[in-house]
C-alpha cells in the first residue's frame, strides 16, 4: 500500500511550491504594468526557483497516488501556503529592498513548515523528504540575505502625494 | 464531473494579464474564483462572468470564460436577464462596491428580492478605486483621505450585509482578500446554491486605502453554521462588527421566474412575439 503520509505530503509540497510561483508570477506582471522594472525582474526570479523546486517535487512524486485536494482542504498554519507572498505586503512603488526582504521572510516561513514536519512527522520518509526541502529553503534564503547585504544604503523610494497609479479606465 | 482532463486553477485564467496594482484585493478574488472552478469542475463554456464599470469589473476579461464588461452600474440587470433567457448556463456577476451599491444599488435590492438562481460578488474595497480614491456607500463615515470629503463623507455606510437581508436575498456570505481559499470554497458553495448568492468581499484597495492592510488582524471567520432565520440573520448583521467572514446566512426560497412562467416551447415565445406585432 502506498505511504498516506507520504503522499499528503508531497500533495502539500507541491501546492506550496505552485502557489508560490503563480503568485510571484502574478506580482512580477503587475510590478511590470507598474514600471516598477527592478521589482518585476526579482519577483520573476523568486517564481523561477519556485518553479525549480516544483520540478524537484514532482519527479519525486512521480509515480505516487497523490490525493486530490481542494484548495481549501490543505493545512496551512496561515491562510495561505508559507511561501506565499501576501497581498498585504504589497505596493507598486516598493523597493527591491523591501520586496527581498519579504521575499526572505517568505523562504523562512516555508523553511519552518517544512523543519517542522521533518521534526514532528512518525513516518521516516516524510521527515526526511522534508529535512532535505526544508535546507533548500534555508539555502534559499542565505542567498537572500547574501543578495540583501550588497545592496546599496536606503534605496527605499519615497511615497510622493499625488503619485497615483498607472490605471487606464 | 465531465471534464476528460481535470482543469487546475490556472488553466481558468485567460492570455490577458490583470493591470490591477499589485497587492489590490482583487487579485485575491480572481485567484478565489478560478479555484472554485476548478474544484467544481465547471466547464468555460457553460460559465459566463458579468460585471459593471471600476478596477473590480475588469475581471470577466481574465477568466477564460465567456464574459461581458458592463455598464457601470448594471452587471446585474444584464446577469438575471441572460441567467433567465438562458438558466442552463453558470452566471456570476461581479462588480465593486461603487458599482453594486452606489449607481447600482437599485439593481441590487431588486436582484435580492427576484431570488433568480445566480451568484453574486461583491468587491468593497469602501472606495471609488478606479476613479482615484473616492467615497462610496461603504465608505467610513470619517475617512478624510479624498479632497472631495476632506473631512469625511459624514454618513453612515452602509451595512450591504443587512441591506441584502431585508431585500430578500436567501444567501450572503462574506469573504476577505487576504482568504483566498476559504474565498473559493465560499464561491464554490454560493454557484452551487440554488437562488440568488451574495458574497460580500472585503477586497481591500492597497492604493487608495493602505490603511486596510489592517484588516488582517480584524477579520474573523464565524465558525458557527450559517443561520437559516431571517429574524436572527437581522439581529446578527445589525450588530456585527462587519469582519466577520464564512457563509452567514442560507435559506431556500423560490427562485424567480417560477417554472408557470417559463416559455414551455419555441412556439409559446413566438407566440408572445406575435402579439406585440402592429
Ligand atoms: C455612468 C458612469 N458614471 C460614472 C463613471 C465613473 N466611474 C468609473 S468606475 C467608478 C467607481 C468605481 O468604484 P467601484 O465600483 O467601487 O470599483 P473599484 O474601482 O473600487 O474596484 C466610477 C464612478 C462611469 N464610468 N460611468
Ligand atoms: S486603485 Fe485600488 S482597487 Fe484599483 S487596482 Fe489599484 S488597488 Fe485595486
Ligand atoms: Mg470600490
Amino acid at each position: 500500500m502506498a505511504n498516506e503520509t507520504l503522499a499528503g505530503f508531497l500533495a502539500h509540497s507541491i501546492e506550496l511550491e505552485s502557489e508560490a510561483r503563480e503568485r510571484y508570477t502574478e506580482l512580477a506582471d503587475a510590478m511590470t504594468g507598474h514600471h516598477n522594472r527592478d521589482v518585476a525582474a526579482f519577483f520573476l526570479r523568486m517564481a523561477e526557483e519556485a518553479r525549480h523546486h516544483l520540478a524537484e517535487v514532482a519527479q519525486l512524486a512521480q509515480g505516487m497516488l497523490l490525493p486530490q485536494l481542494k484548495a481549501w482542504e490543505f493545512d496551512w498554519p496561515e491562510a495561505e501556503p508559507p511561501e506565499t507572498a501576501s497581498y498585504e505586503d504589497m505596493h507598486y512603488r516598493m523597493s527591491l529592498r523591501q520586496a527581498m526582504t519579504l521575499a526572505l521572510a517568505n523562504e523562512r516561513a516555508a523553511e519552518s513548515y517544512y523543519r517542522n514536519v521533518a521534526t514532528s512527522s512518525d513516518d521516516q520518509d516524510t521527515a526526511r523528504i522534508a529535512g532535505v526541502f526544508a535546507d533548500e529553503e534555508l539555502s534559499h534564503a542565505a542567498e537572500l540575505e547574501r543578495l540583501l547585504a550588497q545592496l546599496p544604503e536606503n534605496p527605499l523610494h519615497q511615497l510622493e502625494e499625488d503619485d497615483d497609479p498607472h490605471m487606464p479606465e | 464531473m465531465n471534464n476528460a482532463v481535470q482543469l487546475k486553477a490556472k488553466d481558468y485564467k485567460s492570455a490577458v494579464k490583470p493591470i490591477w496594482c499589485p497587492g489590490c484585493g482583487h487579485f485575491s478574488v480572481f485567484n478565489a474564483i478560478t479555484k472554485a472552478m476548478a474544484a467544481l469542475a465547471i466547464s468555460k463554456d457553460d460559465t459566463v462572468m458579468i460585471s459593471g464599470i471600476g478596477c473590480s469589473s475588469r475581471l470577466p476579461a481574465y477568466v477564460d470564460s465567456y464574459g461581458f464588461h458592463g455598464v457601470h452600474g448594471r452587471g446585474l440587470a444584464i446577469a438575471q436577464g441572460l441567467k433567465v433567457a438562458r438558466p442552463d448556463l453558470t452566471v456570476m456577476a461581479m462588480g465593486g462596491d461603487g458599482d453594486g451599491f452606489s449607481i447600482g444599488g437599485n439593481h441590487f435590492i431588486h436582484a435580492c428580492r427576484r431570488n433568480v438562481n445566480m451568484t453574486y460578488i461583491a468587491m468593497d474595497n469602501e472606495v471609488y478605486g478606479m476613479t482615484k480614491g473616492q467615497a462610496s456607500p461603504t465608505t467610513p463615515m470619517d475617512w478624510d483621505h479624498s479632497k472631495l470629503t476632506p473631512h469625511g463623507p459624514g454618513v453612515r455606510p452602509f451595512k450591504p450585509a443587512a441591506l441584502a437581508l431585508a431585500s430578500g436575498a436567501p444567501w450572503i456570505g462574506r469573504a476577505y482578500s487576504g482568504n483566498p481559499n476559504q474565498m473559493a470554497k465560499l464561491i464554490a458553495q454560493a454557484v452551487e446554491f440554488e437562488g440568488f448568492s451574495f458574497l460580500h468581499v472585503m477586497s481591500q484597495c492597497i492604493t487608495f486605502c493602505p490603511e486596510q492592510t489592517d484588516w488582517k488582524a480584524i477579520v474573523h471567520e464565524r465558525g458557527e453554521p450559517a443561520l437559516t432565520d431571517a429574524d436572527e440573520a437581522a439581529k446578527l448583521f445589525l450588530h456585527e462588527d462587519g469582519f466577520q467572514t464564512g457563509l452567514l446566512y442560507s435559506e431556500r426560497r423560490a427562485t424567480w421566474p417560477p417554472e408557470s412562467a417559463v416559455p414551455q416551447s419555441e412556439d409559446a415565445l413566438g407566440q408572445l412575439a406575435a402579439s406585440f406585432r402592429v
